[in-house]
């Protein structure tokens, strides 16, 4: 272990809404504190029809360092239903560890869980499944507490990831070899360069060819649709990966049928009436009929780096990354006089203390997106 | 015209997400904006995406947003690439463009979701060619002062970063260069 993770928790408390929480217990069944992640987002009712999802959802991101097998119950009823409900849990995967937070600011009535599951996927399952359903005459809100984690926790979340991520797209790489190949030996009248950009394209398509990967995308299909509980318990045991393609996360963003909104869509997006026929049939040749403006203005920005590069600080005094450190408090000295020469003095302190910065390079007129 | 055979769902999901971006680009409505990079931020958490998402130049989208005013476009710009990034072919897009600056920038967000993002997405921006840019000392000593933040979150993740990216004799280098500057007491560290 490296000495800096086990500095003592002597840190001090900067914020004023943070100072409220002094909490230096280590552990992961420490004293909750309540963070903002914990709260619902209110939905989003201003979204147009073409992606606005079954279930009304909060403007949100999701990435991995939100998810965990950690999750937070809140809204149990206090009637001593915890078995009940760590067998509801457990219909989604194992359950390794619960209690009560009974120290957490919980609604009358009501209880909050702490819930750890084995494995992420197991977590997703049941955050999808139980958030906002009812329970005993109460509503369930169900959040993940990635806060419980410990910092081998996190990393094999992290490393977890990034290898079924990795698996997909190695996969996804072999199917357009193989595609290619496959394509090349059927269709002798066809450009054979296009035929490789069509297969480029189509890594769901040609994915469905093998069996490793259909065994996911039977029920990952697009569009999704709203699976029975059972089908999750299913995969649940089947082992961890399938479950990922169908994270409640991606739920929101993910349309209710892409086939009947598909008019709607593309009558209020394309000028051109035929663009739906020609995207539907060259995808490549679409990529190019909507131009990014990001190319030009990457070429610009780079342009302008190089103009206004600042000699690089490399000379044993590194910039400050990160937060920086207020600035100091002005002084008033009660007098325009007075002030102008304090302001003086301190402008021309700063100039001489200051370390090259690198700031400017990139604090630069954002170049303005045309379309 | 050559006949293709493509499967629905492809060409649809595909289709669907060009429509985003061009939403993206033709909307005024900053709110408008906001759903929309949201949707293509969560979309790119899903591998089967990735691959439309970077022929859409999403990454460069993403990377665009880090220089914006509005903080909402900011996070989720940043939670995009903290999702595409996963991905070998984007990670090394991110990098082509020059994103590390543009991501190191993010370390001082005041939100914490923000520089949970950056971090997550500097570490999955190591390669070979790469590290040695990523485990500069400015970065480092930036992960250590996370590293005794109160939040778990972020010290947890901080830890991660010196621990898997960089050597125990950087953070040592690190640490040292650290002695004598301002320490992490007093450094206002992203709200929650």
């Amino acid at each position: 272990m490296n000495s800096c993770f086990e500095m003592p928790p002597k840190r001090k408390r900067v914020s004023a809404n943070m100072a409220a929480n002094v909490n230096s217990k280590p552990g992961c069944w420490k004293v909750p504190e309540v963070y903002k992640h914990h709260e619902q987002h209110n939905a989003c009712f201003s979204r147009p029809k073409y992606r606005d999802g079954r279930r009304a959802k909060a403007v949100k991101v999701y990435t991995i360092n939100l998810e965990s097998r950690y999750v937070m119950i809140q809204g149990v009823p206090a009637i001593g239903v915890m078995e009940e409900l760590i067998q509801l849990c457990a219909l989604y995967g194992t359950v390794e560890e619960y209690r009560p937070l009974d120290e957490y600011p919980a609604e009358e009535f009501t209880e909050v869980y702490l819930v750890k599951f084995q494995k992420l996927t197991s977590a997703r399952a049941a955050k999808r499944n139980m958030d906002e359903k009812s329970f005993y005459g109460g509503v369930l809100h169900v959040c993940y507490v990635p806060e419980y984690e410990s910092v081998e926790d996190t990393k094999l979340k992290l490393q977890d990831r990034r290898s079924y991520v990795l698996k997909v797209a190695r996969s996804r790489a072999k199917e357009r070899v193989a595609d290619a190949v496959h394509m090349e030996s059927t269709s002798s009248e066809s450009v054979p360069t296009s035929s490789r950009v069509f297969a480029t394209n189509n890594p769901i398509f040609n994915s469905d060819k093998t069996g490793e990967t259909s065994s996911f995308s039977h029920c990952s299909g697009f569009p999704l649709l709203p699976l029975p509980p059972q089908e999750y318990f299913h995969q649940d045991y089947r082992g961890n990966e399938p479950t990922e393609d169908q994270m409640g996360t991606l739920h929101d963003a993910v349309p209710p049928d892409v086939k009947q909104q598909k008019v709607q869509n593309f009558s209020s997006f394309s000028k051109d009436p035929n663009s739906e026929k020609k995207l539907a049939s060259n995808p490549d040749s679409s990529v190019k009929l909507v131009p990014r403006t990001a190319h030009l203005e990457k070429n610009k920005r780079r342009k302008m780096e190089e103009a206004t590069k600042q000699p690089v600080p490399d000379s044993g005094e590194p910039s400050l990354i990160g937060p920086k450190l207020p600035e100091p408090h002005k002084l008033d000295m009660n007098d325009q006089s007075l002030n102008t020469t304090v302001n003086l003095i301190r402008g021309t302190m700063k100039q001489v203390t200051s370390v090259p910065d690198l700031k400017p390079a990139e604090k630069k007129v954002k170049p303005r997106r045309r379309i | 015209m050559m006949k293709r055979n493509f499967s629905p769902e492809t060409s649809d999901r595909f289709e669907y997400l060009q429509a985003l971006v061009t939403e993206f680009q033709d909307s005024d409505s900053e709110e408008a904006k906001e759903q929309v990079l949201a949707n293509l931020a969560n979309f790119a958490y899903d591998p089967k995406n990735t691959e439309y998402l970077r022929q859409l130049q999403v990454t460069d989208l993403f990377l665009d947003m880090l220089t914006e005013k509005n903080e909402n476009f900011i996070e989720f710009g940043m939670g995009g690439l903290c999702n595409l990034s996963m991905d070998p072919d984007c990670r090394d897009l991110i990098l082509d463009s020059d994103g590390i600056s543009l991501i190191t920038n993010c370390l001082s967000n005041q939100r914490e979701e923000t520089v949970l993002s950056a971090i997550t997405t500097l570490m999955n921006l190591v390669t070979p060619a790469s590290q040695s840019q990523l485990t500069e000392p400015g970065i480092l000593q930036c992960m250590l002062r996370f590293s005794l933040a109160e939040s778990p979150r972020l010290h947890n993740l901080a830890a991660v970063f010196l621990q898997d990216c960089c050597t125990k004799d950087q953070v040592r280098q690190a640490e040292q260069q650290m002695q004598g500057q301002q320490m992490a007491v007093g450094i206002p560290l992203p709200k929650d």
